[in-house]
């Protein structure tokens, strides 16, 4: 057998701080084998960066490895001496950080920084340190190496700077890699381009590596191993068709649950978020730290005392940190909030036409003279959004989607065009011309949550503000009254009005983002990338929340994103822009079914996936987004376009394409002919079996959870998968079966104290007209099968005896 | 009667302080105590520098304060036989007192007056930084925020005041030429006004607290004329009337009044403080603008002015605060140096800087003249810089 490349065995890292030990990595253990790539996934604050920084040694002052051992080709390297340390360090092992530009010397000349590399460690000659530079800069495939070895950092791109660090990573031929998040910073498009060449630099060189990442998508893409993280511990790790498809752990099944896979719908097959927050540090739970956000806990069974790493029978190194794995039914739907009334669109709302934006960038500040350049920021946007619509605003940075935001939000007048909020035109009104019932009218959600609440303003007085600016309250009492409305309506505790923002987490500020968008009833909202900071898990919780609220308050919502299954999952119609021009436009099954613009098609094909069942067409694009300040002619994307041998002569370098009708408001810019359009596939095929659209996808999705599963695991749920039948038709069919309904006494029982009913659930028994424990102990086998179906239970109140426990409850309550 | 031994001076000055140790014990408690509460203030108990500077800064305030009962003489008893005399000296004819630091040439208690000199020091020196953030948040604010070219003007002229030697600036700002030319005025009363230099600066500098406070108020409570109306009502008077009595000396009730030798020096250091602070509140307004909460605020219809008082310049409050205590101490530097080069508020008071230089003479022969006043200053300095660094160091960690 081959020896491990890596190997950590129980590994501890603390933190030591004033307030005592903190710490941070508890008890990981992991194997990387040579050539394997590992990756290791969480939220952020689950440890996995301090897992990297511990096996690279670097861990400050403050840090420190208090127990374990990390093994490095057999050797213990606890044991090494700091000479031997520095020897493996940039040579054996090497990290690829986040910030490109931040890992590079800005004062120096790449050419000289990548040459250090086989200089300092293997003392070769200038001359042949610049051959092996220059060749690896060929294998990263950057265009026109010789110039880039001569320029400084900040003269290329970003993309291209993460190109120069992997090529310097690699100069010095590791045999263990460490990358840590090394797309989150760039672009999608830019990001796919990495993605394979990390693929095919490890293939090419048999480099073993660790792959850091907080998305699902990219570990599926890249690894052949997963570990994932959880509160600084590893939670689950297997192979990751193991992990996707059979997952073992209720934290893992949390995260898929969240995360938007196509066939996700926001009214049939809504997200679910994992309730709670990550515990901090300082305060996490005796037992599983999993344990109190988990649906499957059990009082003793789960915080008696430590859980360790308990392998699953049948399947090697696929490993679980959890107690309960052979009780828990991993293939049972879970529960989910249907949505009956599904928002219909209304009237226009919001009427952009053939709005530009130009800035004029003076080429020499001192003496005004000289040429100005324009940056065309927005060009020709034309497009309508309804009440009650979703209408998502895709492309990638310097597209023009936020310059868009600010002119609809008056921040910035329009060049030209109109845009037109119901009758009044607002493209040429600043903010502070506009009145008071427009201003409350168009209101935003921010991206970044630790900027869009001032840190000196307690939430209360924030929202008090906000609705004094609008004019909703005639005294303080009463703007006090609806603050705390609002903090109802995005579920947070009163008590929230007197804290400051620094004693919220960032999926809690960004409620409180929402609630002050919503607190003069605007029309239409714009979410500039409202979940992208946020973790995976509060993602799902804040998209719910804020598509809840936007529904019964028939809000026109512009959802502007860069994340295409995000986009899917929420938008009701989809405008695509590149470089300040929509290139296409239409509902979201146009866009997501062919025929594509091919940028969309590129974007479609750059975003990861974590569905093993879904099958890509790789499209990788050349190069960078061009400047907007130096626009290509004819076509923007014409520089990228892969299809642009497809058209004849130079149309697309010379003209730039008209906006052309593909049926039913379906609109693309491209010059591509009919039977092109015509002839183009799916870019995602989902299961082999479905190619269909998503809605169908709600009926059949846990068919193709379970089809790639192995056969003998199939064949064992294949009775629980019988018994799963589209549970929305069920209800119809007995409908006489439906419990006796009362109306709501004026004491109605807390029926939360029945194990496995939540609030969320006494509210939709509330719902059916149960609201004692009188009634549910009354229930026969129909009404309890009946009420199984209609919360889609598959058997739950069976199991955990409802009608026992009610009965109990029932008695209990008349005997005091 | 004996002449008090090294022990003996010592212990007599730890008794005199009594109060300033009974003040720092009683503070020190109550702080520590409800630390928790305190906000940045009570994070400064985490830092040992912090702690350091807060422990010289208090001491300082509270012999300010409590310098009657601590001082034995007054600061002008000249008592005579005692000039020159070494520390520890007895008073002729009055049992059981003592110089306990000394006499001075003029026979004056040497001690007495490094007590009285902290008073000088401790009400100019945070007055005048006060009134210098006022003018430099004032102007920066807006530079910062709008940019383009009242920045460019703004940034130039205090370029230029920055650029001019501040030491020539005071000698003319306080040569006799100067503050006794120009137009007279007759006020009510039989008042004179003479519009000199140095009184159009007092006349200018001193609207802007004025200004600062009436935006304050206008920008926030615009949507509730009643509020507005009290806050503003308050403002005017009382601003109005320290106006009045500062710059024109014509206080109906003699209240306010300054000194026409304190003004100067007055108008002098807040006109030379205000530029750093200008460039200050510029850079950090630069840097807070491009935030979400202030386009948030701006997508909810809020003016310009709002913005910067009401958003801008409560998160732009850490380097502002470290900056103040480090100003307060160039302050006192200054007003040394100024008193030193014969500046000082009138020729006999004790203003340390003044005191040093009358020391500086005799040094040779007699050391205790100059240095008590000199170890003065120096702590007092060096606890407003300590101070500074703990609040930058705990600010940092928020």
């Amino acid at each position: 057998m081959t020896e491990p490349i890596l190997e950590i065995e129980d590994l501890n890292i603390s933190f030591f701080v004033r307030a005592g030990e903190i710490p941070a990595v508890m008890d990981f253990s992991c194997k990387v084998m040579p050539g394997e790539t590992m990756g290791l996934v969480g939220e952020s604050g689950c440890g996995k960066s301090t897992v990297a920084l511990g096996i690279m040694r670097d861990m400050g002052n403050r840090g420190q490895i208090v127990g374990g051992k990390i093994k490095f080709k057999g050797r213990d390297m606890g044991e090494m001496s700091q000479e031997e340390l520095r020897d493996i360090r940039g040579s054996k092992i090497a990290m690829i950080y986040q910030e490109p530009m931040a890992s590079l010397n800005p004062a120096m000349k790449i050419g000289k920084q990548l040459m250090e590399v086989p200089i300092i460690h293997e003392q070769v000659s200038t001359d042949e340190a610049y051959q092996r530079a220059l060749e690896m800069l060929e294998s990263v495939k950057l265009p026109d190496p010789a110039r880039v070895m001569d320029s400084f950092p900040h003269q290329i791109s970003g993309g291209q700077q993460q190109r120069i660090v992997i090529a310097m990573a690699l100069l010095s031929k590791p045999d263990l890699l460490l990358l840590d998040e090394p797309t989150t910073a760039l672009d999608v498009t830019v990001e796919a381009g990495i993605v394979q060449l990390v693929k095919e630099l490890g293939e090419k060189t048999g480099t073993s590596m660790l792959f850091i990442s907080h998305n699902l998508g990219l570990i599926l893409e890249t690894c052949d191993r997963i570990t994932v993280m959880y509160s600084g511990e590893a939670v689950e790790t297997g192979s990751v068709h193991e992990v996707f498809d059979r997952m073992r752990h209720p934290y893992t099944q949390g995260l898929f649950n969240s995360i938007p896979l196509p066939g996700a719908d926001k009214n049939s097959r809504p997200l679910i978020s994992i309730r709670g927050q990550l515990p901090l540090p300082m305060d996490r739970p005796i037992g599983c730290n999993f344990g109190p956000r988990c649906d499957h806990y059990v009082e003793e069974q789960c915080n008696a005392g430590p859980v360790f790493m308990n392998p699953i029978e049948g399947e090697d190194r696929h490993n679980s940190r959890c107690n309960r794995i052979d009780e828990i039914d991993w293939l049972a739907e879970p529960e989910r909030r249907l949505v009956d009334d599904p928002a219909r669109p209304g009237e226009v709302v919001l009427d952009i036409r053939d709005l530009k934006k130009y800035y004029d960038v003076a080429a020499n500040q001192m003496f005004g003279g000289g040429e100005t350049r324009t940056v065309k920021a927005n060009e020709a946007i034309t497009f309508q959004a309804r009440e009650s619509e979703t209408v998502a605003i895709v492309g990638e940075s310097g597209c023009g989607k936020s310059t868009l935001a600010k002119v609809l939000l008056g921040l910035e007048t329009a060049t030209e065009g109109e845009v037109l909020l119901g009758a009044v035109s607002i493209g040429n009104t600043e903010v502070n011309d506009r009145n008071r019932k427009t201003v409350s009218s168009v209101q935003m959600v921010f991206q970044n949550p630790f900027d869009t609440l001032n840190p000196s303003h307690s939430i209360g007085s924030q929202i008090m503000r906000t609705l004094e600016k609008f004019g909703i309250g005639d005294t303080e009492d009463d703007r006090r009254n609806r603050m705390l409305e609002l903090l109802d309506l995005v579920k947070l505790p009163r008590a929230f009005a007197e804290r400051m923002p620094r004693q919220l987490s960032g999926g809690q500020k960004q409620r409180i983002g929402v609630a002050r968008a919503f607190a003069g009833q605007p029309q239409v909202v714009v979410a500039d990338e409202p979940v992208s900071a946020l973790d995976v898990s509060v993602q799902a919780a804040v998209t719910e929340l804020l598509m809840d609220i936007q529904r019964e308050a028939k809000t026109t919502m512009l959802f502007i994103s860069h994340d295409l299954s995000v986009v899917r999952y929420i938008a009701d119609r989809v405008v695509v822009m590149y470089l300040g021009h929509i290139v296409e436009q239409g509902t979201t099954d146009h866009i997501f079914s062919p025929p594509y613009h091919p940028y969309t098609e590129a974007l479609l094909s750059a975003i990861p996936i974590a569905d093993t069942s879904v099958e890509k067409q790789h499209i990788v694009l050349d190069g960078d987004i061009p400047s907007a300040l130096n626009p290509p002619s004819g076509c923007p994307f014409q520089t990228r376009c892969p299809r642009k041998a497809e058209v004849a002569g130079d149309l697309c370098e010379t003209e730039m394409p008209p906006a052309r009708s593909l049926g039913d408001g379906h609109e693309v810019k491209c010059h591509l002919s009919q039977a092109v359009f015509d002839a183009m596939q799916p870019v995602i095929v989902l299961g082999k079996k479905d190619a269909g659209k998503s809605d169908k996808k709600s009926d059949s999705a846990p068919a193709a959870l379970t089809s790639s599963t192995a056969p003998a695991k199939a064949k064992a749920s294949s009775a629980k998968t019988s018994a799963k039948k589209p549970a929305v038709k069920k209800p119809a069919a007995r409908k006489d079966a439906s419990p006796p309904k009362m109306r709501k006494p004026s004491k109605p029982d807390d029926l939360k104290l029945i194990s496995g009913v939540g609030p969320k659930i006494e509210g939709i028994l509330n719902g059916l007209g149960v609201y004692q424990f009188q009634q549910v102990a009354k229930w026969k086998k129909a009404e309890c099968d009946w009420v199984d179906d209609h919360l889609s239970f598959k058997g739950r109140i069976g199991r955990e005896g409802w009608v026992k426990q009610a009965k109990a409850l029932a008695k209990g309550g008349a005997a005091k | 009667m004996e002449r008090l031994g090294g022990f003996e001076i010592f212990g007599q000055v730890m008794w005199n302080f009594a109060p300033v140790w009974i003040g720092l014990i009683v503070i020190l408690w109550a702080s520590i105590h409800f630390r928790s509460r305190l906000g940045l203030y009570g994070k400064l108990f985490d830092s040992p520098i912090g702690i350091a500077g807060l422990i010289l800064v208090l001491f300082w305030v509270l012999t300010a304060i409590f310098a009657d009962q601590i001082a034995t003489f007054d600061a002008l008893d000249q008592i005579s036989g005692m000039k020159n005399k070494k520390p520890g000296w007895p008073v002729k004819d009055q049992e059981g007192l003592f110089y306990i630091l000394g006499g001075d040439n003029l026979a004056r208690d040497v001690f007495s007056r490094m007590v009285y000199g902290s008073r000088e020091v401790l009400i100019i020196a945070p007055a005048a930084t006060l009134f210098a953030f006022m003018v430099g948040i004032t102007l920066g604010l807006p530079a910062g925020f709008y940019g383009g070219r009242m920045d460019t003007i703004l940034s130039f002229v205090a370029n230029l005041v920055l650029a001019f030697p501040v030491i020539l600036l005071f000698f003319l700002l306080v040569t006799p030429e100067i503050r006794a030319d120009g137009p007279e005025f007759e006020l009510w009363g039989g008042q004179k006004w003479i519009a000199s230099v140095p009184n159009l600066m007092a006349l200018c500098l001193f609207l802007f607290p004025i200004i600062f406070f009436v935006v304050l108020w206008v920008s926030r409570y615009s949507t509730q004329p009643r509020k507005l109306a009290i806050y503003l009502a308050v403002t005017m008077v009382i601003g109005l009337w320290a106006y009045l009595g500062l710059v024109f000396n014509a206080d109906p009730f003699g209240v306010f009044y300054m000194d026409p030798n304190l003004l100067n020096i007055f108008v002098s250091v807040v006109f030379v403080n205000s530029p750093t602070v200008y460039r200050i509140v510029r850079g950090v307004t630069i840097d807070i603008k491009t935030r979400d909460y202030v386009a948030a605020a701006q997508t909810r219809g809020e003016r310009p002015w709002y913005i910067m008082l009401w958003e801008v310049l409560p998160n732009a409050r850490g380097p502002l605060i470290v900056d103040f205590c480090l100003r307060i101490g160039y302050t006192t530097i200054l007003l040394g140096t100024l008193g030193f080069f014969g500046l000082g508020v009138s020729p006999e008071s004790p203003n340390w800087g003044q005191t040093i230089n009358e020391g500086r003479k005799l040094l040779s022969l007699y050391p205790h003249l100059a240095l008590p006043p000199a170890l003065a200053l120096m702590s007092l300095v060096l606890g407003l810089n300590l101070l500074a660094d703990g609040l930058r160091e705990e600010s940092l960690k928020d």
